[in-house]
């Protein structure tokens, strides 16, 4: 067996028990939590791929909300009716493609810049494409933004939930297989490009980009790679939010949301995909625990609601200065650490 | 009086400096010489504190240097003049030259200090407008030589001035430093590859191979040992 | 034609504070190496503070020394205690902490000052002048405000140029080891550069918000306006930055007065893109090539 072929297994076996998971857990929640599991799905979707374009390529982007955005759009564009011209699949695949090749775009110009001046460019394009959504508001239904409808579950998908499930399967949790299908998906498939040739490449630039011209890596080709591989993933995301707000509105699309991929990205540890999942796990549900606190402390809930971006900077700033890479990779390193002087006192 | 004891120093796991023990006495040029890598540079530099030594001592007059920081060696008398010249080039010549007058910490910086260096460098003195990135080579040694005595130092410790100049150059500049020795009683530690024109103003040398010192001695003696000048020296 | 002229007027105001912005986020990237993501929310806080002191029922004129005096120190305490230990890392690192640092401004002044839109004075008139029949839109708020950044640059100009102080703070910022060696307190420079540049960033913040609407978002568009400002100049230039600055501000103004307000940003990003693309040393660059 090739150790590709090991790779991919690994990677399929961790996926099958990810699904088997994903299922424990759904059937086992209620409504408001699916919703909430809903969004921790995008956002470790979409800070999946920031992960491998900032972790592994190098590159940062402060524009990953905007990407997002555009998948959102597609996606509400596309599901305007009671009776959508096109399976719900379909549209995620055409929101991710249209996303992929805004991304090759801006890919392009952003393979020539960086560390700074690429944060300053895609900063310039999170503030600058909620304006689009304001200018075409006729199309784009300006600052309320556009409705998402979306479409009954087919009765197969209804007759499978039921069967192993033993529930009934209702949209909002319908809604929440798709998203964390979705990302098991573009895991298995990040995890792979992550190992394969095209990931030591994206390495190989990382670390050393002269080096890698020289071993005669093409810089250019493999930065956009990287960005439009980390696009798509954005757009998928965009997608899933779409679908679990039911709405795609400039306000949804904030520079709050790209800073906030970022905080996922940063906490969890650049580059790997865990951290990704862990990131989003804080930010779907450290808001709550945070918030209440803050009422608890008798803040006004409008106040209270903004102490969790205040702990995320916090633990950003302090992971940075202390952490650099990040809980998980801090974790590991401890581990690892433990793990050697164990064995290093055993004769 | 520099008293350098059994001083060590590395970078990460590379030990540039073992032990280095030896003197350079007041009112003399020391040379260190030594093959590229041999542990000049971070000699100087551990000097100055640029480098943290990890074990040992260097001291001026009886004054723990090593444990000082950078910035307050123009305070104490001690000029170092980095490898690769350390010329500011985004600064104005006349910049450059105040800039080496500050650091004393004796108030103004003297215009008098200013034109005694125009006097010693007439080819610094014309292009005293001029960013400094403009000059040559030649001009730029010239240049950091003055910004040192800008400070009016007991001590100029030069790495590798001769790098990259003419030999007419280096030979201007040597006599200059051999006439400030004999007239103002200066004393120089002199990091050069090019023994033979650095151990024809020195006083004494010290030869580093592998960061330990092979040789300490009178300047005649080791320009007189042919088997030590072409282990080590290299001419 | 009045519309141009008044179009060109308001873009010429604007376009001076976006000059003091992006010569904030210059002299930080010319010392430290670092853009300040953080200037934004950092110039937002002190005007916060301003508007506080004005709201106690103080003079607007001790509400503006505050905010200025907050932003020396603010910038002093950010470079000491948070940028110091990145200085000289990986420039992913630093683009992240100061990111880290603009979330938690907002978040903080969203706790301490409240989420709303609220009113600013101006310290002068905000009514346009009438001359013969059309109302020209150069407000008395405007004049100081072009007056004010010509003061500071000014300042800055005696400062860099003509003082010790300034020899060794340029010194600090060219080649720090050498300055160390010249006897220069690198560190102390350093600080007081973060100072100097937050203050100009502080001074930016409160002629945007006055005779305007204030919350804590309302200078995140700016720190890309003087980004893009900053880089049309180099970024490593001073006075690029001031041309910048103004080319920017009349640009945007001539996009926001005929396409639409909405596309200002999206017209900064694509004016960027162009700068960044085909001349990535700056419009006004000397010779030397940038990596950017």
């Amino acid at each position: 067996m090739t150790r590709l072929g090991r790779l991919l297994r690994s990677h399929l076996v961790v996926a099958a028990l990810g699904v088997v998971m994903i299922v424990l857990v759904l059937s086992s929640v209620n409504d408001f939590r699916a919703v909430q599991l809903t969004q921790m799905a995008y956002l470790g979707i979409a800070a999946g791929g920031l992960t491998i374009l900032t972790g592994l390529n190098g590159q940062i982007s402060l524009g990953h909300g905007a990407l997002m955005a555009i998948g959102a759009y597609t996606t509400a564009l596309l599901l305007q009716d009671d009776e959508p011209a096109l399976p719900l699949l379909v549209i995620l695949v055409v929101a991710t493609a249209v996303t992929l090749a805004v991304g090759a775009l801006i890919g392009i110009a952003a393979a020539r810049l960086h560390g700074p001046y690429l944060a300053g460019a895609t900063l310039a394009l999170a503030v600058a494409v909620p304006g689009i959504a304001l200018y075409f508001g006729d199309a784009l239904g300006g600052e309320q933004g556009l409705r998402v409808r979306v479409p009954d579950a087919p009765g197969w998908v209804l007759d499978a939930a039921y069967f192993v499930t033993g529930q009934d399967l209702t949209p909002s949790k319908y809604v929440a297989y798709l998203g964390w299908f979705t990302l098991v998906v573009a895991y298995v498939a990040l995890a792979n490009l992550s190992r394969s040739r095209v990931g030591r490449r994206w390495r190989a630039v990382r670390d050393d980009d002269v080096a890698a011209e020289v071993a005669g890596i093409g810089l250019g080709r493999a930065r956009v790679s990287a960005f439009v591989v980390s696009a798509a993933a954005a757009g998928a995301a965009g997608f899933v939010m779409a679908t679990s707000v039911r709405l795609a509105a400039p306000s949804g699309f904030s520079l709050t949301l790209s800073l906030t991929l970022l905080t996922a990205v940063v906490l969890g540890g650049l580059g790997s995909l865990t951290g990704a999942l862990v990131g989003a796990a804080l930010l779907t549900f450290l808001p709550g625990v945070v918030t209440d606190a803050g009422v608890g402390a008798g803040l006004d809930d409008i106040r209270a609601a903004e102490l969790a971006p205040l702990v995320y900077g916090v633990v950003m700033v302090a992971v940075i200065l202390l952490a650099p890479s990040g809980l998980v990779g801090s974790l590991r390193s401890v581990w690892l650490r433990h793990r050697t002087t164990v064995k290093g006192e055993t004769p | 009086m520099i008293e350098v004891r059994e001083l060590s120093a590395s970078y990460g796991a590379v030990h540039a400096l073992r032990d280095v023990t030896f003197t350079a006495p007041t009112g003399e040029v020391t040379a260190v010489l030594g093959a590229n890598g041999a542990g000049k540079t971070t000699l100087l530099r551990t000097i100055t504190g640029l480098v943290r030594a990890r074990s040992g001592s260097a001291t001026y007059d009886g004054r723990e240097l090593t444990r000082t920081a950078p910035e307050l060696m123009p305070r104490l008398g001690i000029a170092h003049v980095p490898e690769g010249r350390g010329v500011i080039t985004e600064l104005t010549v006349e910049e450059n030259l105040r800039l080496g007058g500050l650091g004393r910490g004796r108030g103004k910086a003297g215009a008098a200090q200013l034109e005694r260096v125009y006097g010693l460098f007439p080819a610094v003195a014309d292009r005293r407008t001029a960013l400094a990135h403009t000059l040559s080579g030649g001009e730029r040694q010239m240049l950091v030589l003055g910004r040192a005595l800008m400070a009016e130092p007991d001590v100029l410790l030069l790495d590798e001035p001769s790098l990259g100049l003419a030999p007419r150059i280096v030979a201007q500049m040597f006599e200059l430093v051999q006439s400030l020795v004999a007239d103002e009683g200066l004393t120089v530690l002199l990091v050069e590859q090019n023994a033979r024109s650095a151990l024809s103003i020195a006083h004494r040398g010290v030869v580093l191979n592998l960061g330990r010192v092979v040789v300490d001695d009178r300047a005649e003696v080791l320009a007189g040992d042919d088997q030590l000048r072409h282990a080590y020296l290299g001419f | 034609m009045q519309q141009l002229v008044n179009t060109l007027l308001g873009g010429l105001t604007l376009g001076m504070v976006y000059a003091a912005f992006a010569l904030a986020l210059v002299m930080i990237w010319r010392s430290t190496r670092i853009v300040n993501f953080a200037q934004a929310p950092m110039a937002m806080v002190t005007t916060f503070i301003a508007l506080r002191i004005i709201e106690a029922g103080h003079s607007y004129w001790l509400g503006f020394a505050a905010a200025l005096l907050a932003g020396l120190l603010l910038g002093a305490l950010v470079e000491r205690v948070l940028v110091r230990p990145v200085e000289g890392k990986a420039e992913i690192n630093a683009v992240i902490l100061t990111l880290g640092l603009f979330i938690v401004l907002h978040a903080l002044a969203s706790v301490v000052f409240g989420n709303r839109y609220r009113s600013f004075p101006a310290a002068f008139g905000i009514r346009g002048m009438e001359v013969g029949d059309m109302t020209i839109a150069l407000t008395g708020f405007g004049i100081f405000t072009i007056l004010a950044v010509l003061a500071v640059m000014g300042l800055l100009v005696l400062l860099f140029r003509f003082t010790d102080l300034g020899l060794r703070m340029r010194a600090s910022a060219y080649n720090q080891e050498v300055a160390r060696l010249l006897g220069v307190r690198v560190g102390h420079m350093l600080t007081l550069g973060w100072a100097l540049a937050s203050l100009v960033g502080s001074l930016a913040g409160l002629l945007i918000a006055g005779g305007s609407l204030v919350h804590p978002g309302y200078m995140d568009a700016v720190v890309v306006y003087g980004f893009v400002a900053a880089v049309l100049g180099g970024l490593d230039s001073p006075a690029g930055a001031v041309v910048g600055g103004l080319l920017l501000g009349v640009s945007l103004s001539l996009v926001s007065g005929y396409v639409g307000s909405e596309l200002v940003a999206l017209a900064a990003l694509a004016i960027l893109m162009v700068v960044l693309l085909l001349r990535p040393q700056g419009l006004f660059a000397q010779a030397r090539e940038r990596r950017v």
